[in-house]
Order: C-alpha cells, then sequence, then structure tokens
C-alpha cells in the first residue's frame, strides 16, 4: 500500500509544478522516453527535469528516514537522528569545504562533493563514537551529547566558511536551507550508489535491528556481536546521511520524525519498520518538495521549510492519538 | 518438571556436538579475576558449574556477584585467570555460540520499545536461527515450551510495556530457556515476584537441573531461597569467593555476621529441612554506648527478647544455664553472647551451676526473665537471690506467681532477692529502665 502511495506521489510530483500536466500524460511521456521516442516540449519538461527532481527527492527522503530509523534503534532513543548526532553537520561541512575548493570546476565538484560529505559524515560519526566510548563500550547518552556539541561546533566552522567565501554565499545558504532545485540525472547517478550501499546492509539486518531494542547487553546475550553489528549500521546510515545531504542540503525533520511516525502506526519491528520508513520517508519528500515548489509558484521556497512546517503538527497530532489510545 | 511426551526434552544439537565438550564442567572459573577496566571487581575465583546442579551465590551488595556472571557473557571484563564455559575458553566463542550455551535472566529488564511478548521470547531463538531465516515450526514449539513452562503463555498477545517487572522477569527466563542453553545464569532471577511465582520459578530452575542437565549458577539476596534452592552454595564477600560447600556448611551464624554484619539464628526450617535464617540484630544498629556486663536467666524463648534489647543498647550480655536446641540457646549463638551449656531437657548439674555462679559475681547486674522455674533450673535463682544478697543490682520480669514449679523453693528465692533489694518489672522496657540506672551509678 505505502508503495502505491509512493507511486501517486512521484506522478503528482512529475505532474504538478508552474506547469501542470494531466496524469495521464505524465505515463505516456514516461512510456515514450522508456521506448526511446520522446519528443517536444512536455517530455523534456517531465523526462528531463520534473522526473529527475522527483526521484532524487524520493531518494533523499528514503535516505534520511533510514539513516533515523538505524539511529533510533543503535541507542534505542527516539531523539537519536542525523542532526543530533553531528552526521548531517559533518557531511555539511565536509561537502561545504569540497563546495568552496571547487568554486570554479563545476564538474569535478559533481565527484567530489558527495565524497567529501560521505568522508565528513563518517569522520564525524566515528570522533564522536570515540568521544562517547568508555573502555570499548558506547554509552548512548554521552553519544547524544557529543553529537550535540560537535554539530554545534561543526556548524559554527560551516557559517564562518560561508562568511569567508561570500561569493557563493547565497549558493550555499541556499544549499544548506535544503532542496532539489539542482535536480538532474547526474545528481542521481552520483548519489544512488551511496544509497543502495547504505541500505542494502540494514535491510538484511532487521531480525539484529530488533534484538538491540532489548539493550546492548540483552542482544549480546542472544548472540549479536553488538559492538561490531553498530559500527556497520552506523557506517550504513552515515553513507544515506552523506548521500542526502550531498544532494540537498541539510533537511530537517524527515529523519527524526518519519521512522517515529511509522512505529506510531507500525509498531517498533523491523522487519516492517525500516522498508516502510524508507517508503515513507520518500514519499513525505517527495510530497514536501511538490508543496515547495507550487504554493507560491513560481517562487521556490526550501523544502526543509515545508518539512518542518508541516511534520511539526502532523507529529504532535500522532503524539496526542497515541497518548489518547493508551 | 515432568517428563512430556508432546514437548520432549530437546536435544542438544547446537555448538556442543561440533566441539569437544567436558559435560561434567559446563562453567569454570579458574583464579579468575573480573571486574571493569583496571578495576577489580572479584579477585582469583575458583568455582565451578557441573551438568545438573543449582549453585548459589550470596553476599552482600556490591561484592562482585553480578560482576562474576557478567564476566561470563563478556559484560564485565575477565583481567586474570581462566574462564571457560563447557570446556572452551570463553574468550573464543563467539557471540553465537555462547548464546547457544549459555542463558541469562538480568535482574533488571527493560523493553525500551513494546513488543507483542511471544516476539519478544522468539528473539531467543536467535542464535538457532541462519542469517535470513525465519522462526520455523520447532522454533515456535521450544517458545510455546518456554512460555509454558514459565506460567507467560496468557500473556502471549499483549505488548510487552504493558506488564508488570514480575510479568517481565518471568518473560526474560522464557526467552532465556528459548535458548536452549546448557548453563543459566541468573541474576536475583526472583526479585519482583510475589510468594507463588518465585517459589514456582525456582522449582522450574531446579527441575531443568535435574531432569533436562542444566547446569544454573544463580545469585540469590534471600538467604533461604538461595538454602532451599541450591545444590551447593558460593558465598561472595569483599572481593573474594569461599570455595562453594552445601547450604548447611555455607551458610551459618559465622559467616552471616562475619558477610552481612547480621547476627543471625541460623537453624533447619522443620517443614522444608533447609537451612533457614532468622535475622536478630545488625551490627551496625548496636547502640555506640559501652555499658557494663549483664547476666540474663532466661530459658524455653523467655530471655530472647531481653538478650536481644540489652545486646542493642550496648550491654555485654551473658547468659544462666540453657538447654542446648533450647530457642534462648540459639539467639545466645547468634548474638555471640557467653551462656552455660545444659544437654537437652537435661538438669543443671553441678558444672553448670559453678559457670552461673562465675558469670553472676563477674557482671555490674543481673536480669531475670518471666521464664517458670522448675527442678532443673531453679539453682539460677539460687545464684541470682545470693548476688542479690551481696549487693548486685537485680531486676525481676512479672511476678513468680505462676511459675513456680519447685513446691515453692523458686518463690522463697525470689522474696529472698526482693528482700535484697531486688527490682521488679512490668515488663521488658521497665527492666531496661532500671538496668540503665544501675549501669549510670
Amino acid at each position: 500500500m505505502l508503495s502505491l502511495g509512493l507511486f501517486a506521489a512521484m506522478v503528482a510530483g512529475v505532474a504538478l509544478g508552474a506547469v501542470s500536466v494531466a496524469p495521464g500524460e505524465v505515463l505516456g511521456a514516461l512510456l515514450r522516453a522508456v521506448t526511446g521516442a520522446a519528443s517536444g516540449l512536455s517530455d523534456t519538461l517531465i523526462v528531463g527535469v520534473r522526473l529527475p527532481r522527483v526521484v532524487l527527492a524520493a531518494l533523499v527522503g528514503a535516505a534520511l528516514a533510514g539513516a533515523g530509523t538505524l539511529y533510533q534503534a543503535l541507542f534505542r532513543n527516539p531523539l537519536a537522528d542525523p542532526y543530533i548526532l553531528g552526521v548531517s553537520s559533518g557531511a555539511g561541512l565536509g561537502a561545504m569545504i569540497a563546495f568552496v575548493a571547487t568554486a570554479s570546476a563545476t564538474m569535478l565538484r559533481f565527484g567530489v562533493v558527495p565524497l567529501a560529505a560521505f568522508a565528513g559524515a563518517m569522520l564525524t560519526m566515528l570522533l564522536v563514537v570515540r568521544l562517547a566510548s568508555t573502555r570499548g563500550r558506547l554509552d548512548p547518552t554521552s553519544l547524544l551529547l557529543a553529537g550535540v556539541a560537535l554539530s554545534y561546533t561543526l556548524a559554527a566552522v560551516t557559517s564562518f566558511l560561508m562568511v569567508v567565501s561570500r561569493a557563493q554565499m547565497s549558493a550555499i545558504v541556499y544549499w544548506m536551507m535544503g532542496g532539489f532545485s539542482q535536480a538532474s540525472w547526474p545528481y542521481i547517478a552520483m548519489i544512488a550508489p551511496m544509497f543502495v550501499l547504505g541500505v542494502i546492509l540494514p535491510l538484511l539486518s532487521t531480525r539484529e535491528l530488533n534484538l538491540m531494542l532489548l539493550g546492548d547487553e540483552r542482544a549480546g546475550h542472544l548472540g549479536l556481536s553488538v559492538e561490531r553489528f553498530k559500527l556497520l549500521m552506523l557506517a550504513s546510515a552515515s553513507l544515506m546521511t552523506a548521500a542526502a545531504v550531498a544532494v540537498a542540503g541539510l533537511i530537517g525533520f524527515v529523519g527524526l520524525m518519519v521512522p517515529h511516525m511509522v512505529r506510531l502506526v507500525l509498531g517498533p519491528d523491523h522487519r516492517r519498520l525500516l522498508p516502510a520508513s524508507l517508503i515513507a520517508g520518500a514519499i513525505v519528500l517527495v510530497l514536501a518538495d511538490l508543496v515547495a515548489r507550487t504554493i507560491i509558484a513560481p517562487i521556490e521556497i526550501p523544502v526543509g521549510i515545508v518539512t518542518a512546517v508541516l511534520g511539526g503538527p502532523f507529529f504532535i497530532w500522532l503524539l496526542v492519538r497515541g497518548e489518547r489510545r493508551r | 518438571m515432568s517428563p512430556d511426551p508432546t514437548h520432549p526434552p530437546s536435544p542438544y544439537s547446537t555448538i556442543a556436538d561440533k566441539m569437544t565438550v567436558d559435560i561434567a564442567s559446563l562453567l569454570a572459573y579458574a583464579a579468575a579475576t573480573v571486574g571493569y577496566g583496571d578495576t577489580v571487581v572479584v579477585a582469583d575465583a575458583t568455582l565451578e558449574v557441573r551438568a545438573g546442579e543449582v549453585v548459589g551465590l550470596v553476599g552482600p551488595n556490591g561484592a562482585g556477584k553480578s560482576t562474576l556472571l557478567r564476566a561470563v557473557t563478556g559484560d564485565a571484563d575477565l583481567l586474570g585467570g581462566t574462564l571457560s564455559l563447557a570446556g572452551a575458553d570463553s574468550a573464543s566463542l563467539s557471540a553465537v555460540q555462547r548464546a547457544r550455551l549459555v542463558g541469562v535472566v538480568p535482574q533488571q529488564v527493560t523493553a525500551a520499545f513494546s513488543v507483542e511478548t511471544r516476539e519478544f521470547v522468539t528473539m531467543g531463538r536467535h542464535p538457532h536461527l541462519a542469517r535470513f531465516a525465519v522462526p520455523g515450526a520447532r522454533d515456535l514449539e521450544v517458545v510455546e515450551r518456554a512460555m509454558r513452562l514459565t506460567d507467560t503463555l496468557h500473556l502471549a498477545e499483549k505488548p510487552t510495556d504493558e506488564l508488570s517487572g514480575g510479568d517481565l522477569q518471568r518473560l526474560a527466563l522464557a526467552q532465556a530457556l528459548a535458548q536452549e542453553p546448557r548453563l543459566l545464569l541468573l541474576d536475583e532471577p526472583t526479585s519482583h515476584l510475589d510468594l507463588n511465582h518465585r517459589l514456582q520459578v525456582l522449582d522450574l530452575v531446579r527441575d531443568l537441573a535435574r531432569d533436562e542437565g542444566i547446569g544454573v549458577l544463580a545469585v540469590f539476596h534471600d538467604l533461604d531461597l538461595a538454602a532451599r534452592y541450591s545444590d551447593r552454595i558460593a558465598v561472595v564477600a569483599a572481593g573474594t569467593v569461599a570455595p562453594a560447600q552445601t547450604p548447611a556448611r555455607a551458610i551459618t551464624t559465622a559467616t552471616v555476621r562475619e558477610v552481612f554484619g547480621v547476627r543471625a539464628v541460623v537453624g533447619v526450617d522443620p517443614v522444608t529441612g533447609t537451612v533457614s535464617v532468622t535475622p536478630v540484630l545488625r551490627d551496625g544498629a548496636v547502640a555506640p554506648v559501652a555499658r557494663g556486663r549483664v547476666l540474663v536467666i532466661g530459658g524455653s524463648g523467655c530471655g530472647s527478647q531481653l538478650m536481644r534489647r540489652l545486646v542493642l543498647e550496648g550491654w555485654d550480655v551473658v547468659a544462666g544455664a540453657l538447654n542446648a536446641g533450647d530457642a534462648d540457646q540459639a539467639l545466645a549463638e547468634a548474638l555471640g553472647v557467653g551462656y552455660a551449656l545444659i544437654p537437652p531437657f537435661a538438669p543443671m548439674d553441678a558444672d553448670a551451676v559453678s559457670h552461673v555462679a562465675g558469670l553472676a559475681a563477674s557482671v555490674l547486674a543481673i536480669a531475670v526473665s518471666d521464664v517458670p522455674f522448675g527442678h532443673g533450673n531453679v539453682d539460677n535463682l539460687r545464684i541470682v537471690a545470693e548476688r542479690a544478697e551481696s549487693g548486685t543490682p537485680v531486676v525481676l520480669l512479672g511476678d513468680i506467681e505462676g511459675r513456680d514449679y519447685t513446691d515453692g523453693v523458686a518463690g522463697q528465692l525470689w522474696a529472698r532477692a526482693r528482700a535484697a533489694g531486688a527490682h521488679q518489672a512490668p515488663d521488658v522496657d521497665g527492666a531496661l529502665r532500671l538496668l540503665e540506672s544501675a549501669d549510670r551509678e
């Protein structure tokens, strides 16, 4: 059902915009593109502009929601997400450095920015893990604290870089607020492998993720090599976060809220929760992007604003409903 | 647990077959030092758990009982010596291999996220499931049996976050049993359970040991339960582990006082036939003031309250002649009070009389409990009367009326003591006040 929802959301995302196209026309254009018979302005708009944008939004949404689900499971804390742990800021700083360094080489940027984002994410994650470890053990509370502290520090460095590279300030600001206006097929080709690489291991480890809900020690008692498993999962989550941040900047809410919403509806079993969160994250971001570019068209607002404005109240509604049910 | 034809005991088809296994010794600490990082909690521990036996660990809080258990699962560090599981070095086992051998019931069970109870127990099958396998018919059967044995089947559809601490504790045991372990580690497995479930869980654990040859290492806080359900008990105190012994040898008045700082009557429960511990007083509760020495004339339990209260208030208590096996004699042993011993139901002999007379001559004051006097113990009263006449302060509890079985001999001695200035007190509190004023003088 969620998959159908995603399909519908993507068709709507492609169809609607400053120039709207009928849903039937969208499917027709896709068919022509596949058969190599594309022609006309509307086909170009659909296949060359709208479709990559929607696909990218779906990928980023899935990546952020997937990463959030993993962090929340590993730390048994619904507050854990790529932002709180500093991973997003790390990815952001990495991407920013690459961004500034490759100011005059647009093509180079494609290859370097996501790699730098991943390097930043991974370095941050490892640093946070190291800061929060005592005698080889990760303490969930110190982890969150270290993440928050590092997140602020990295954000400050990022802001400083922004100020000193005035020439690109507006582009950087827009990128940082999060958005898909630059979306194109090369972007997708760039982050799709990162996303797949990051998501595959967690999807194959849902039973182990369930064990983590019982606590590190208990999971160990039941046969899980906890520390190794955690590091693998953290690497996977960092990969997904980096993929998202590299192309879309910092988009809040999705990584934190989507897994939480899905959990309220489907429960905490990762065999359902993880796949559902991936799809729900994709839907949410496709729809949010749709709103971002249509609500005061032709002006686009950053998608991060939309996710925050729509997500906050929805989340509160879910919480209140969950309380009443008890 | 009787053999159940529909659910036969699970064959140990796991790692045990693939390894050379020393069946007798499931868990062995050899000069093992355990702790966390650089901090040693228990040093040089040697202890073995064999198939089919329940070994109890008792000792004060923070003595290292839990740390010993945690070292088995790698949650605490082995800092020296060796620790072997079913004959293999425990460090050489993978997490899965270990989980097939060892089931753990932790002290505190929590489920941060709500899971359906049956699902929670099924997680215990994890070490037996191949990477992408879903639990099969046999797995579900093992889960069903574990829930039936732990009396949790009726909770199967409930979410774990709606359960009580006791239910969660039994579910944790069910989860551990679903692992089909050969060794069970229980850390105060009944701390949250009501009386009925406490016995039920421990009965189950003992039966699993006897019928299926599971080895059990369990931390107990309740000494009676430890004695009742353990084949052997090791006392853990101040970072050391005493050799495991039978409950009667491990739990004595002396160990309870030394290890817990509690003076206790340690006897045999007449119903269960196992060691039973009645705590009398904490050493820490004894008043810091040092009062003089007092002789208590008791017997048949009549002197117990007086002796306990006097010891608590800082008196150096000695007791008159007490029959072996008498309640007052057991208490005198527990309190470490000196007394003259006479055989069960026997009258005082010349030795006992001179012993009591010697004690009476050494004290600051004498307290006579409301014990009935017969020909066997009236010599106590004779000594009291003589001491009263030579000026020792004497407090008599109650009246002699109704407890003189000596055709008036006790009554005359009582009157002699009164005439010599002995005080009469209506109750224990009154007697204590009188003795206090005697002590001040």
